[in-house]
Order: structure tokens, then C-alpha cells, then sequence
């Protein structure tokens, strides 16, 4: 119900076709047939923790910036973030992975416009911005079935405590978005689709 | 010398850019008016946001003939924004519409990201590039120039010594304020590839 009311809001039907560009690709279909070639599936490994550091960053100033109580919603979601980032570095050290690898110019991309938006840009434009960067990922995850030998990812970045997060975000962001929170939505969704396009393609 | 260690270790990039064949047509003229014209329109974008990366650069200075030097520097970028105004009449662009390129936001967004968030070494060594980049330019198309050159004034502004005194000072604070990091280091390799990336974008986006 929840997810039906995220993908039905008015800053997802006013991005047209960038909603579903940004939420499937080549890499997000190659996850549910679990044929993903696991050096892929790593390379997005290093770059999402890449970006989270980013979003890290970008979140923090948000929150300084965003009065209360809707700074409560990015408090408890730095929070959980802060846990995610852990999550990276423990599956990396298992993996072997090194997440100090060359960030990808297509992650730097993303990361620069997040952190430049968050000094740049007022709040009633930050939590639009954070709406799309989760709510985008939210739902590429979600149409996925956790099944396979992803199905550990899939349920992480589909259950239903990230799914109320994301409807809190959506709770607080303007009901009836004006032509700047919706354009900066949608340069997150191009962000977005270029990021799974990079994950992808390497 | 910082400053000369990096651009020397950007040799790669420095000769891409001189063969990059919008470099190539502004030296011997052939370059598209049409190129040309998008380049000026994106150009001013950018410098918008140069100056605002200086004026944060200067907010960062504890050191008082420092912050000075930025606020010469941004004389500079506004001496330049007018010599973009005087092309706009003639090319009939309006500078203060401009539909900013990919490559034109993805310069800009880093630019901003490191003045407000980086450190003021950071800052520097994000912008020199764009300076150093230019005064070569200005220097080695200077050779170039004949009666009539459709780019004269374009070549002349950043082959002169007004420009290239600013280059020099800008280095100068990079090597007294900066030392060879790796942050340093990736944000001038960076600001390189942003300037490649800015010349080519005008010849890629056809309206």
C-alpha cells in the first residue's frame, strides 16, 4: 500500500519516463534471473558504498538545514545510513573487495551534485532530492523477487522498514511539488539511470 | 614546485587538448560560429560558478593579503564574463538562459562541491587547471593569429599578460597552501579531464 503510494506520488508521475528508467536496466534484470556476473555485481558494490559515503555528506548538511519536525525523519535515516556503510565495509572485507578503489565518474557525477545541492539548495528542495535518491532505489529492488543467489540484497533493499522510511520521506516533502523540487527530482532520476547504466556496462 | 609538478604530470592531457580539434578550428580559425557560440553560452555558466568557488575560496583564507588575491582573481572572472557579453550581441546568445550541458554541470557541481565542502587547497587545485589550461592556450594559439582571425580577440584575451599574472598568483597560493595529496593530486587530474570533457561537449550537442 505504502509502496503503491510512493510510486503514485505527484514527483514520481511528474517525471514521466524517467521514473522507470531510473528504477530498471540491464543490471536490475540480470540480479532477478541471477545470472549477474559477479565481477559486475562487485563493481557496484565498491561504487554504491562510494556513493552512500556521498549521500552520507549530502544528508548531514540536510539535516542542519531542515527545521523539525521533519528533521527527525533525516536524523533516523543518517542513522540508518551510518549502519549501511558499515553493512559495505563488512561484506567487502568478506569479499575481499577494496573500497578504496577509483570511484567511477559517473558515481563522482552523482555525489558532486548531491553535496554541492545540499550547500546550494533550500530544504524544501534537499528532501525531494532525498526522496528520489531512495525512493528510486527502493523501487528498483522491490520488483525484484528475493529469490536466487541475490536474494539476501533484495530483501535488504525491499523490506519494510525502508519502505516506511521512504513513505516518512514522502509524508514530509511538499504534496504539490513547484517546477524547481520537481526538476532537481528528476536530475536525480537521470543520475539515477546512469548509475545503474554504469554498474552495467563497467 | 606543486604547481609545476602537476601540470607536468597532466603532459597526457595538456597534448589531447591541443589536439582537440575545437582547439584545432579556434587556432586557424575554421572552428564552426555555431560551436563557437554554444562554447561562449556554456562558458558563461561555468564562470558563474567559477566566481562563486573564488568568493568561497576567499571566505576560507585566515590569511588577509590572501583572501585579496581571490578577490583579484574574481576581477578577473568578471573581466572575463565581459568579454562573453560583448560576443553574446554579436552570436545572439542570452547569457542569462543558458541550458547548462552534462559536462558543463558535472565541471560545475565538482566545483561547487569541493569550495563548499572541500578545503582551500582542494579549491585551488580544483580551479588552476582551468587557468593554467587557458593561458597555454592563449600562449601556444598566440602563433596562429593572422589579419582577420575570427578568434582573435578569443586568443589575445588568454595570451596576455593580464591573464597569465592571475594564472601565476593562483599557482603561487597552490604551492604555498597545498601539498601533493592524493586529494589534491585527483582534483586537478580531474579539472583536466572537465576541460577536455568542456571542449568537446559544444561540438557533441547539436541543437
Amino acid at each position: 500500500m505504502k509502496l503503491q503510494m510512493i510510486e503514485q506520488s505527484p514527483l514520481v508521475l511528474g517525471a514521466g519516463e524517467l521514473w522507470p528508467d531510473a528504477t530498471s536496466g540491464d543490471f536490475l534484470s540480470a540480479i532477478r534471473d541471477g545470472n549477474l556476473p559477479s565481477e559486475a555485481f562487485q563493481r557496484w558494490l565498491v561504487q554504491d558504498y562510494a556513493f552512500a559515503k556521498g549521500l552520507a555528506a549530502f544528508q548531514a548538511v540536510a539535516v542542519a538545514k531542515t527545521p523539525r519536525p521533519a528533521q527527525k525523519v533525516l536524523i533516523a535515516g543518517l542513522s540508518a545510513l551510518d549502519a549501511e556503510l558499515d553493512w559495505f565495509e563488512q561484506n567487502a572485507q568478506r569479499q575481499e573487495l577494496d573500497l578504496n578503489a577509483a570511484t567511477h565518474p559517473t558515481c563522482r557525477r552523482y555525489v558532486d551534485y548531491l553535496v554541492a545541492s545540499a550547500y546550494t539548495q533550500p530544504f524544501e528542495v534537499l528532501l525531494p532530492i532525498l526522496f528520489g535518491v531512495e525512493a528510486s532505489y527502493l523501487c528498483a529492488w522491490s520488483a525484484l523477487e528475493a529469490s536466487g543467489p541475490y536474494a539476501e540484497y533484495i530483501e535488504r533493499w525491499s523490506n519494510s522498514l525502508f519502505v516506511d522510511y521512504v513513505a516518512e520521506l514522502l509524508g514530509i516533502c511538499d504534496h504539490d511539488p513547484d517546477e524547481i523540487q520537481q526538476r532537481q527530482f528528476n536530475e536525480v532520476l537521470r543520475h539515477e539511470r546512469d548509475f545503474w547504466c554504469m554498474t552495467w556496462e563497467g | 614546485m606543486l604547481h609545476a609538478s602537476l601540470w607536468q604530470q597532466s603532459g597526457d592531457m595538456t597534448q589531447r587538448l591541443l589536439g582537440h580539434p575545437f582547439v584545432r578550428g579556434l587556432a586557424d580559425g575554421t572552428l564552426d560560429r555555431d560551436v563557437f557560440r554554444r562554447y561562449v553560452a556554456q562558458d558563461a555558466f561555468f564562470l558563474r560558478a567559477f566566481l562563486k568557488a573564488y568568493a568561497l575560496a576567499a571566505a576560507k583564507c585566515d590569511d588577509f593579503e590572501r583572501a585579496c588575491v581571490f578577490h583579484d582573481l574574481m576581477t578577473g572572472v568578471l573581466a572575463e564574463l565581459k568579454l562573453h557579453g560583448s560576443y553574446s550581441a554579436t552570436l545572439g546568445i542570452d547569457l542569462d538562459d543558458v541550458e547548462p550541458y552534462t559536462a558543463t554541470t558535472a565541471y560545475t557541481d565538482f566545483l561547487l562541491r569541493v569550495a563548499w565542502h572541500g578545503s582551500l587547497a582542494e579549491i585551488i587545485a580544483a580551479m588552476v587547471p582551468c587557468m593554467r589550461v587557458y593561458q597555454h592556450l592563449g600562449h601556444e594559439l598566440a602563433a596562429s593569429l593572422r589579419p582577420d582571425h575570427p578568434y582573435e580577440q578569443w586568443i589575445k584575451t588568454y595570451a596576455g599578460d593580464d591573464f597569465g599574472q592571475l594564472c601565476a598568483r593562483l599557482e603561487s597560493l597552490l604551492d604555498e597552501i597545498a601539498s601533493n595529496s592524493p586529494a589534491v593530486h585527483d582534483a586537478y587530474r580531474y579539472a583536466m579531464q572537465c576541460e577536455l570533457d568542456f571542449f568537446s561537449a559544444p561540438m557533441e550537442n547539436t541543437p
